[in-house]
């Protein structure tokens, strides 16, 4: 935060954070607007956070890109609205109950030519004559957008310069033409803002503080990257919301990263591509929603028979079936950790933000080599579709790769003296070796099978194997991550929450410290198996404890029940497909 | 000068199957084929489906992987994309591989991968003693048809061909040269490779025995002038079925495998690739 004689100084109030929002119909390139805006912000120093809203459709309907830009971190959106940019009337219609005292509202006066006297509140009326100044240029209507994003520069105070590298790293592909004509015509947009409005400065923003480099990406890409970082070679995807942003990144990456991705036929196709790529050597992995998780759930147990690494990507959204299928819910949890038949040992993490997100991959990976277990990320709609930034530098670590237990050329072991699934281990983990290894040979054996990978239907064996494999759970325990605590360890107030909800869960906690209250919050990125010593640790002897999660049973709930007995009376659930609001959270803090 | 035989592939474990099975024929045309193209136990893999034939695994000393029901095609096609020099086979049966796979038959045709897929074709689910299977006739009855089948069967190799196989074949189990020969030009093909291998049911169908195939089968080479690159005639060929049923090599052609349109498998596989990135900081670069 800014304080001190060079605050003091300016002539106008600076903001330190800014929410702008954006809506139009479909197909007006409300979603580009929006990650072309995120990008000039971090270019400039700042900190951005922004989400989608959309309905299942291509064209037609209404598109929504909320933007939060700050001078310093934050972990969430709130309830404040300061600038909404309507490409429709009707975007300002749908909108005009979120509108504050103070929000500039930007409309084409073309649309409809507002007066304040429609607003309850009090606004600041922007007439931007959007079509008019796309004719002057004869450029096509989609070009509004642009405009927009020029005219919203000049209304934070910004310098115009922070959108042309933007633009220009855009379009450069169709050719420096396309720049100029960009560029030229956002700058009729700031300049329009410039000319018309020079008093309205409400929306200054202080200046960016940041000079490192600032990644943007949505929560599929910081997977992405995670999942390349790792050294994953084989990646089966069937397209389905919220993950294509993942393929799209593989496909967009495979030649230059030296590695396949293959869209499969369906679910259950991707996942047994995927047993074949690691069990043939290569890190792979599957992703999918719900609905795509349910076919591939027989292949998951194949997984957990045969003992090869897996990493899962499970992004949730509204079920049951089809549900909502552009809108998020955590309501897979439990399905995660339950699906299958059959018994066998798996893992369950669960990221809150892209940055999270990027760790949590590569660690899966490391996870799933070094206990042959199939490994879950699971994610939502509102984590996958979301645009983050992070500090390139917390990108740019060096992961050591670790293979396990795998050998690869010659175990130099007689014919047929090589166990793949050997017993006597102290983890559980048997060395494997792959297809075409010398002196290696097994088989992968979806019956239960000895150590050679044989069929068995031996009462001590059958015992014995599934000892081995469970095994693996006790040496999983020993490096379980921790459930993380923020704020006041005396607090009156224990809110406990996981994935993406913890986002809206921080910033609340920060709300409602700020009146007086001390809160905390404990927050589970392992899941599975339940740390319960490290959670039990954590809210022992708290005095109001609640559980809060975006499903409608309290999945977590159910499984701090189960596994550690403490049972969370108090829960906040919200089941509408919409992320959690901070002030949500702190209504019910306050009461 | 290699020392493969047939006995290489020897378990020591003695097959289950029914005493006059068709699988026993494939089971040694196949150890046959692996041993005349030199593949020995370590250098290749078995992907075999679950039925009857998916026992076959352990009595055949290779690389075997017994997945799921209706799952070999993927799982081969995966292990093929990861390490796309070594040989992989799949060993399926109809209720397999045109049933519970019958989706991923379809796609891995299209895709057009260096896997050999071995249909054994017995019109019945033998190992749940004795349903009708996608490729049941019209009119034969078994436990789940009573009163005789009355879908139109399947014809693997018609599908297989409009799907986009690049390697056709119809053999008979009980031909144990005539099948090793065509398994081992199977294999040879670079590309999507299907045989359809007719195989009696000695226990659950009494109708199609040896001798009912014996007096029925002709080789499609025998046929003058007859083209298996031809591909509308292939399929004219597929369909031939009731007097005289033609085996062989019913169509082939040479396209693009599935692994050599993937640019990342250009110079090695990729279980031989290097972990590590290169261009890190260039790949962050796009979302600066």
């Amino acid at each position: 935060m800014k304080m001190g004689n060079k605050y003091i100084l300016r002539v106008v109030s600076m903001k330190q954070t800014v929410t702008w929002k954006i809506a139009g119909e479909a197909g007006f390139g409300i979603m580009s607007a929006g990650t072309m805006l995120s990008r000039a912000f971090t270019r400039a120093g700042y900190h951005i956070f922004a989400i989608n809203d959309y309905p299942s459709l291509i064209r037609g309907g209404h598109n929504v890109v909320t933007l939060r830009i700050a001078t310093t971190p934050f972990t969430s959106i709130t309830r404040e609205v300061n600038v909404l940019v309507g490409l429709n009337a009707e975007s300002i219609e749908k909108h005009i109950h979120e509108i504050q005292d103070g929000t500039v509202v930007v409309f084409d006066p073309k649309d409809k030519e507002w007066t304040a006297a429609e607003f309850v509140t009090k606004v600041e009326l922007v007439s931007l004559p959007l079509r008019q100044i796309v004719a002057s240029f004869a450029a096509d209507t989609i070009m509004r957008n642009t405009i927009a994003l020029g005219a919203s520069i000049a209304l934070m105070g910004a310098s115009f310069d922070i959108f042309s590298s933007v633009l220009h790293d855009q379009f450069i592909r169709k050719g420096q033409e396309i720049v100029d004509e960009n560029i030229k015509i956002a700058k009729a947009g700031y300049d329009y803002i410039q000319k018309n409005y020079p008093t309205l400065t409400s929306l200054y923003l202080e200046k960016g503080e940041y000079t490192e480099k600032i990644a943007v990406v949505n929560g599929s890409e910081a997977l992405g990257l995670g999942a390349v970082k790792a050294g994953l070679k084989f990646a089966a995807i069937y397209p389905m919301t919220p993950i294509n942003a993942l393929i799209s990144f593989l496909a967009d990456h495979a030649k230059e990263l030296e590695l396949v991705y293959k869209q499969p036929e369906d679910e259950i196709a991707g996942i047994n591509m995927a047993i074949g790529a690691s069990l043939a050597g290569a890190r792979s992995m599957v992703a999918t929603s719900g609905g795509g998780f349910a076919l591939m759930v027989e292949g998951l147990s194949l997984v957990g028979m045969i003992e090869v690494p897996l990493v899962i990507d499970l992004g949730m959204r509204v079920g049951p079936a089809t549900g909502m299928p552009t809108y998020t819910e955590q309501g897979e949890l439990l399905f995660a950790i339950h699906a299958g038949h059959g018994e066998f040992p798996r893992i369950v993490l669960a990221p809150a933000d892209a940055k999270e997100t990027f760790d949590l991959t590569i660690l899966a990976f490391a996870l799933a080599d070094k206990y042959h277990v199939p490994v879950f990320v699971l994610t939502d709609k509102y984590l996958n579709e979301s645009q983050w930034c992070i500090p390139v530098s917390q990108l740019q670590s060096t992961v050591p790769i670790d293979r396990g237990k795998l050998i690869m050329g010659d175990t130099g072991k007689a014919e047929h003296e090589f166990k793949r699934y050997a017993l006597d281990t102290e983890d559980g983990v048997s060395i494997r070796s792959v297809p075409g290894t010398k002196n290696g040979q097994f088989y992968a054996n979806s019956y239960e099978h000895d150590g050679l990978g044989h069929m068995t239907e031996s009462a001590s064996l059958r015992k014995d194997m599934v000892e081995k494999r469970m095994k693996k759970m006790l040496a999983i325990q020993k490096e379980m991550l921790s459930p993380i605590q923020y704020g006041d360890t005396d607090a009156e107030i224990t809110l406990v929450t996981w994935g993406s909800t913890r986002g809206p869960v921080l910033t609340a906690m920060e709300m409602v410290r700020s009146k007086g209250k001390k809160v905390e919050t404990i927050y589970i990125p392992w899941l599975f198996p339940f740390p319960v010593d490290g959670f039990m640790a954590l809210v022992a002897g708290k005095k109001r404890v609640i559980d809060i999660e975006q499903n409608a049973t309290a999945q977590l709930g159910q499984l701090i029940r189960v596994s550690t007995g403490f049972d969370i009376r108090e829960k906040l659930l919200k089941y509408d497909g919409r992320p959690f609001f901070p002030e949500e959270i702190v209504e019910l803090c306050l009461h | 000068m290699s020392t493969l035989t047939a006995a290489s592939y020897n378990t020591g474990f003695l097959p289950t199957w029914c005493p006059g099975c068709g699988d026993f024929g494939i089971w040694k045309s196949l150890q046959g084929a692996l041993a005349k193209l030199e593949i020995g136990p370590n250098d290749g893999l078995i992907v075999y489906g679950i039925g009857c034939h998916g026992n076959m695994y352990d009595w055949m000393n290779v690389y075997g992987f017994a997945g799921l029901h209706g799952r070999a095609l993927p799982v081969a096609q995966g292990v093929k994309l990861a390490n796309h020099t070594l040989p992989v086979i799949v060993v399926s049966g109809d209720g397999d591989c045109l049933g519970e796979g019958g989706n991923h038959f379809i796609h891995a045709a299209k895709r057009n991968p260096d896997i050999t897929v071995m249909i054994h074709d017995n019109q019945v689910y033998g190992l749940t003693t004795g349903q009708a299977s996608p490729t049941a006739k019209v009119g034969f009855k078994t436990k789940s048809t009573p009163d005789g089948a009355s879908d139109e069967p399947m014809s693997p190799l018609a599908l297989a061909i409009t799907a986009g196989a690049t390697f056709a074949a119809r053999a008979f189990a009980g031909d144990l040269v005539g099948l090793t020969e065509i398994m081992a030009q199977a294999i040879q093909h670079k590309g999507f490779s299907v045989v359809d291998i007719l195989q009696p049911c000695v226990t659950f169908d009494k109708v199609h025995t040896y001798q009912w195939y014996r007096q029925r089968l002709y080789k499609v080479e025998s046929e003058a002038g007859y083209d298996p690159k031809n591909r509308m005639k292939a399929i004219e060929k597929a369909f031939e079925w009731g007097d005289k049923i033609p085996v062989g090599i019913l169509y082939q052609e040479e396209r693009l495998t599935s692994e050599a349109r993937e640019s990342a498998l250009e110079h090695s596989t990729l279980i031989e690739k290097k972990l590590e990135i290169a261009n890190w900081d260039k790949l962050l670069l796009e979302f600066i």
